[in-house]
Parts: structure tokens; sequence; C-alpha cells
């Protein structure tokens, strides 16, 4: 296959799983809050924390209130990873593939994003957005469903597989930094009352909770949360769950002997880390070291495939 | 609720009307459709167009347009009622259309080799020495089969005397075909029941004969084919990747494709190099090579014609076809069938008043107002004067422009082109249509079912092209005997 199609195949499932990643981190944060205490120090700030666009959101806004946080992640078009704009260059990125899919395929992103475009109204009220984000998230599915059930298990699957992991694995890493501040020795009171209802949105944000209940058949603990999350092989949210799909698309694609060493030593690392004998700040750093490795990983299937990283 | 009938307003002009007679009867092969659209009533077709306009937008049938801030990709605009044909005379069109791609095949190959029609006499050298479309790097080459043009979208017109006339043929990178088969899918969802009792001919053989014909240029048994487009921006490109995906072949950019020193073509995959064999080319002659032609262009690949003129990649179509796409050249084809077929043409010209002549450039000069005059080289219905709907300032302008160079421009008479009813708000209007069907010549000619019928939306508009304001109808040629 053409290492552009390659290319764009990957951007288009890095792009879905943003935009599915984005609406149910919200959709979570949405029911955590409404359950919490006034003062309490997790609030919608964190969600810009969560996605990395802090810096970008203060240029724009003095005040992360609930509007101007909803309405920054997921409507900006400055912000180049708010909902809509990861939605849109998915199907920009869909719309130049066309001939490697089935036309639903590209019908599926096309009226989602017809959705997304008319529907923006609706974000400012509680209950439209919470009727917009499931509306999304099941477009997300409906996408991925069809994937599983049309698509042959060809180069261009492994390609969106790929994308699809390393998005995934990225926002279970930035997920599971913002769970390391409720392990923060000088918490307040009132976020040790309400811990397990906070650990529960962590799981639920990555739609980890059953999953997670079916394995670990304890009272929730954060350690044990951030374990699963991080080292669990079954949970498809789950980083360690990431690398090994990953894997298995990388070993079946030309070229990538240098690549799956470069995986291996990354999941090594991974299953090493024993997350109750660090503290928080420590695992803050571990997991900034996993998503510097992730960015590296990266950099790395593009030089291999991709045709701007092209010598011939 | 809306009860009037939806003839109630329909008042054909002078022009031939395609679905009713002079004595405003429906023609025999539309009496089933004409009665079915009264039944169905205003209100029920309004919903169907909805339904339509809805189906367009989420299969994302667009086109590009530019202007001012930037281009946008428009939905692609459709009117529901179809245009009907019937199976006899498209018959005799078909045969018409193979005739004449043969004839402008052989003019081509001619024109780059022996010359022969030239030193005849039948055409002037000066024709060919002063075409801005004639590619000298192409002389001495003789591609597979000896067609140039391998893919030729031509525009037929039916007059006001119900003859249908060939007004040009478009032998660079014609487009529209991935219209003509969208349209059909979305009729079978909004009609299927008249399609069911109607026998209407099958419209999506295209990109199989398409693949096909590509394949026969190569030697290669199982070659590896691929179609260039200039990317993204271009107002083709929902096209392009249309016919790569329904042929599944790849849809490649310049910058895919890299011509190595054993000239032959390569296109850039995550395996490595692969050779490619074929190449449906959707860019013009000047950008494809910047070795040989525009020096920057960004969107050819270097190299691509020394691959081709050593027979190692096969284009479609041929660089060059153009010279033949030219409508001063246009006004010889009926010539050319009888000089290099020797059969007697079956689908007429549009009269062509050449300005190259100095007696025809008096007598247009003179009747300015009365005729549409047209640019040699250009498409897309740019760069025309439509004199009867023409000011003194433009017909001015066009007197100079011809004096200046007479050998770039034709006139033709104003053709009453024929209407079709087509829903215009709450009931039905006629509009002027005219046909684009596509013709393929490799080891084998083949002509699409019908063919994309556009219609100029505007009342009273002649135009009909897309980017000015033009919509289109789904073609039914029907078969009334079976």
């Amino acid at each position: 296959m053409l290492s552009r199609s390659a290319e764009r195949l990957y951007w288009l499932a890095r792009y879905l799983e943003r935009t599915e990643n984005t609406a149910r981190l919200i959709n979570a944060t949405m029911n955590l809050i409404y359950d919490l205490p006034y003062g309490i120090e997790v609030g919608w700030h964190n969600l810009l924390d969560i996605c990395g666009v802090e810096e970008l959101f203060y240029q724009r806004f003095k005040n992360p209130s609930e509007q101007n946080v909803i309405r920054f992640l997921l409507a900006e078009p400055t912000n180049s990873s708010s909902l809509l704009s990861s939605l849109s260059f998915a199907r920009e990125n869909i719309r130049t593939s066309r001939e490697l899919m089935p036309d639903e395929a590209w019908e599926q992103v096309n009226e989602m994003y017809l959705y997304a475009t008319t529907n923006l109204e609706s974000l400012s009220n509680r209950r439209g957005r919470a009727i917009f984000l499931q509306e999304i998230m099941r477009g997300c599915q409906r996408f991925t469903g069809f994937m599983a059930g049309a698509m042959s298990r060809n180069d261009s699957y492994r390609f969106i597989c790929l994308g699809r992991n390393i998005e995934r694995a990225d926002m279970t890493t930035r997920i599971m930094d913002f769970g390391t501040v409720l392990l923060a020795e000088n918490r307040s009171q009132t976020m040790r009352e309400y811990e397990s209802m906070l650990w529960i949105n962590v799981l639920k944000s990555l739609s980890a909770l059953l999953m997670y209940r079916k394995q670990v058949r304890q009272r929730i603990k954060g350690q044990d949360v951030l374990d699963f999350l991080l080292k669990n092989a079954d949970f498809s949210g789950a980083v360690n769950h990431c690398l090994q799909e990953i894997e298995g698309c990388i070993t079946k694609l030309p070229n990538s002997t240098a690549l799956i060493s470069q995986l291996e030593t990354l999941e090594q690392n991974l299953l090493s880390v024993n997350i109750a004998e660090n503290t928080p700040l420590q695992l803050r750093q571990i997991l900034d070291k996993l998503q510097t490795d992730f960015n590296a990983l990266h950099q790395h299937i593009a030089q291999t495939w991709f045709l701007n990283h092209f010598s011939a | 609720m809306t009860t009037h009938s939806i003839w109630e307003k329909y008042q054909a002009d002078k022009a031939f009307d395609e679905m009713l007679s002079a004595q405003s009867e429906p023609r025999p092969i539309c009496e089933t459709l004409s009665e079915y659209l009264e039944k169905l009533g205003v209100d029920a077709l309004k919903n169907r167009r909805a339904a339509a306009d809805a189906a367009i937008l989420e299969m994302g049938i667009t086109f590009t347009v530019y202007n001012d801030t930037g281009n946008i990709d428009r939905a692609w605009p459709f009117d529901i009622i179809p245009r009907l044909i019937e199976f006899q005379e498209w018959k005799r069109i078909e045969a018409g259309l193979k005739q004449r791609l043969k004839a402008l095949n052989c003019f081509i190959n001619d024109v780059y080799n022996e010359q022969a029609i030239i030193k005849e006499g039948l055409v002037p050298a000066e024709l060919i020495n002063s075409s801005a479309n004639f590619r000298k790097e192409c002389v001495g080459i003789k591609p597979k089969f000896g067609t140039w043009a391998n893919i030729c979208g031509s525009d037929l017109v039916r007059g006001g005397d119900g003859v249908v006339y060939v007004l040009e043929d478009n032998l660079r990178v014609p487009s529209g075909v991935s219209y003509m088969i969208e349209n059909r899918v979305i009729t079978k969802r909004i009609f299927p029941e008249l399609l069911q009792d109607l026998n209407v001919m099958p419209v999506d053989a295209y990109p199989l004969q398409l693949f096909e014909m590509l394949c026969s240029l190569s030697s290669n048994e199982n070659p590896q084919i691929a179609v260039l487009t200039p990317g993204i921006y271009n107002s083709a490109y929902f096209e392009h990747a249309f016919l790569a995906q329904q042929m599944g072949v790849e849809l490649v950019e310049g910058s895919d494709l890299i011509v190595q020193d054993d000239d032959c073509v390569y296109m850039r995959t995550i395996k490595g190099l692969e050779k490619v064999d074929v190449i449906y080319r959707r860019i013009d002659d000047l950008f494809l090579d910047p070795e040989v032609f525009h020096k920057d262009s960004m969107l050819g690949v270097k190299g691509l014609m020394r691959a081709w003129k050593a027979g190692n990649v096969a284009l479609a179509n041929a660089p060059g076809a153009g010279v033949a796409d030219d409508k001063v050249v246009y006004a010889y084809v009926p010539q050319m069938i009888h000089y290099y077929l020797n059969e007697e043409p079956i689908l007429p010209n549009v009269p062509t008043y050449l300005c190259s002549d100095d007696e025809q450039r008096a007598y247009v000069l003179a009747h300015l107002s009365e005729l549409v005059v047209k640019p040699a080289n250009e498409s897309g219905g740019y760069g025309m004067l439509i004199g009867t709907q023409a000011t003194k300032k433009e017909l001015a302008q066009f007197s100079k422009l011809i004096k200046e160079n007479p050998r770039n421009y034709i006139a033709q008479p104003t053709l009453a082109l024929s209407t079709c009813p087509t829903l215009c708000n709450d009931h039905l209007e006629p509009r002027h249509i005219d046909l684009r069907p596509f013709i393929l010549q490799g080891e084998n000619s083949f002509v699409t079912a019908g063919g994309l019928t556009r219609v100029a939306l505007r009342k009273g508009s002649l135009v009909v092209n897309s980017s000015q304001g033009g919509g289109s109808k789904d073609t039914w040629i029907i078969n009334m005997e079976q």
C-alpha cells in the first residue's frame, strides 16, 4: 500500500479515537461533578490538564468555568485537539482514503461530522450536551464495529489498529496522570471522603469500571486502579494491552525489525513498574517518560512507513 | 397540502422538450413517468427531493469550487426528475460516438506520425502548427492499438429540430462519470418503484470497463494501475477517488511516484518502491512532467515522459491527445470519418464557422449577436460569448479578440438546447439540458448507457457547467420492446 495512504489511515484512527476519548472523558466528568460538593479541589480545570491544553485555554479564557471548558474542549476551532477539530481531521483523512475502504466507512464518519456541525447549539445546556456526547460515542463505536465486521485484516486495517492503540495508550496514561493527583499526600479531607467515587470516575472515563470489577474483586483502591490501567493484558484500554495490539500489527507489516525491538523494551519497562513502591511524584515521572516513549514510537513508525520520511 | 397539478405551469418554449411533444402530450417513452409524477403530486415530490438532498450530503457527493476565500466542497446539485432516451435512438448515438472516437484516434496518431491527412490537403498544416495542444515531444510515438484518447467525454445537444448534434469532444481529462453513477444510486433510493416498472439500462458497468481498458494498454498480464490526481484541492478530486475505489486501484499524487534510472515508474509504498504499469492521469499535459513541460509543476512526476516514450508505462489519455480537443479541429471531424474510416458520419456536428478563414470570419463579425463564440481551447464553459444575451460592450470586446487572434475562435449558431421538466420550488418547469456520454477505446470500444445529463438550473440559461450554476439529472435509456 502507498505510504501516503498508510499515513492517512493511521491519522484517521488517531483522530477518531481522540474524538471518542474526549466525548467519554467529558461525559464521565459531567456525571462526576454533579455529585461532588462545592469547593473540592477537582473540577473542570482538571480536564484541561488531562488534555494538555491548559496554556492554550488561558490564552483565550480567564475562568475555567463549565461553559468555557466545555466549549473549548468540544467546539473551539483554535483548539486543534477539540472534539470538533479531531472529528473534522478524521473526516478529511477518510475523505482522502476512500479508495481503501467500503463506502459505509466514509459515510459513518461523514454522518457523524454532519451531526456534530448541525448540533453545536445544543452544547450550551447539560441535557443537550449529554445527548450530543452519546451520539458521538455511538458514532465512533459504529465505525469500529463496521471495521471489525467488514474489513479484511490487511495492511490498511493494521494502520488503523496501530493509530487507534497509540492514541488510546496515550489517553490512558493522561488519565492515570490525573489519578496521581488523587493520591497526593496533602489532599483535603473532603477529597478523602469522596475518594472511591473519584476512582470510579477514573475507570468510567475509560469505560473500564465493569472490566476492573471482574478482574479485581476488592474494594476500589487507587493503586490497584493504576496497576490495572497500566499492566492488565486483557482490558482494551490498558496500556499493556494497547502495546500488545501495536506489536501484533507491526509484526505483520514490512521492514519492522527495529520497531519490534523498540516496542519490546517499552513493554519490559512497563511491566517492571511497581505502582505501590512509588510516590505520586515518582509515578508522574514514570508516566511522563511513557508519553515520551510513545512519541518516539510514533516518530519511528513515521520514519519506517510514511511518505514525508521516505528516502529512496 | 398542495393540490395543483405539477404540470399546471409547464410551458415548453420553442425548444424541443424531451418529455412532452409539441401538443403537450407525453412522448411514448415518457408516458409512465409522466403519469407517475402526476399521481405522486407535489408534496410527495418535494419529500423525495429532500431525501435526495440528504443522501447527497451523507454520501458526501461533492465537487470543489474555488473562490476568493479558498476552496469549498459543494454538495452536488441534482434534479430528481430523470431524463429519458429511447433505446433504439440510443443505439444509433452509441454507434456514432464509437465511430467518432475511432476517427479522432486515427487523426491523432496520424498527426504525430505520417501526417497523411495534411499531405492529402484535407486539413491545413497551419491548424496543427498553431495548435496550443500539439506536443512536439510526442512526435513519432505509437501507443498500443494506436489509441491516444482512451477516455473521451463528448457533449451532445438536441436542437429545436429534434436532431442530436455533437457539440464538442473532450479528450484531455473529461470529468463527470462518477456523478452519472452516483445519480443512479440516488434515484434507486428515491424512485425504486419506477426503475422496476420501466426497463432502464444500468449504468454501473463503467468502472469495470475502464479497468479492463486500462489493463489492455499494458503488455503485463496483471498490470499495476494507478489513478494520478492533482490532489484534494482539484475540483474533480471526488471523482478521482471514486474511480480508484470502484476499480480497486491506487489513487496517487505526483509525490507518490518516482521515475528511476531504468526509466520505469515506481510508487512509494510501505514495502518500498513498486513498479507502476498503467497510469490513468487526471492532470493536464503541461503539468505531467517538469522535466519536459512546466518546470515548476509540483503536480507531476519528473521523468514521466521518458518512461512513457520508452514504453515502460502507459498513460491514459496519452500526452498530446488534446491536439484533437480543439474547437477548430472539431470542425474537421466529419472529414476525418470519411478519410480514415471510409464511412458516413452517424452523428452530425453543429455547423461551425472558423474565424481563421477570412470569409467565415467576416460572416461571424457581421452576425455576432446571433452566434455563440467559443475559444478553441477552453473547457468548463469559460471565455465564451453568447451573442443573443451579450451586452454591446461584450460584443465589441469579442469582435476585437477575434480580429486579434482569429485562429483561437470559432462561432456556432445559438442552439435552442432541448428542455426537460425540472422540479423548481413546487412545480415542474422546462430547463435546458445537454448530455455527456463517456466513450472508452483501448483494445475495444465502450460507451456508457446514457451519460451525465447536465441541466442549466437558471430559467432560460444555456450554461450547464456545474462550476457555473448547472446541475445534473439521472439519464434513463428505456427499452420499450421488452
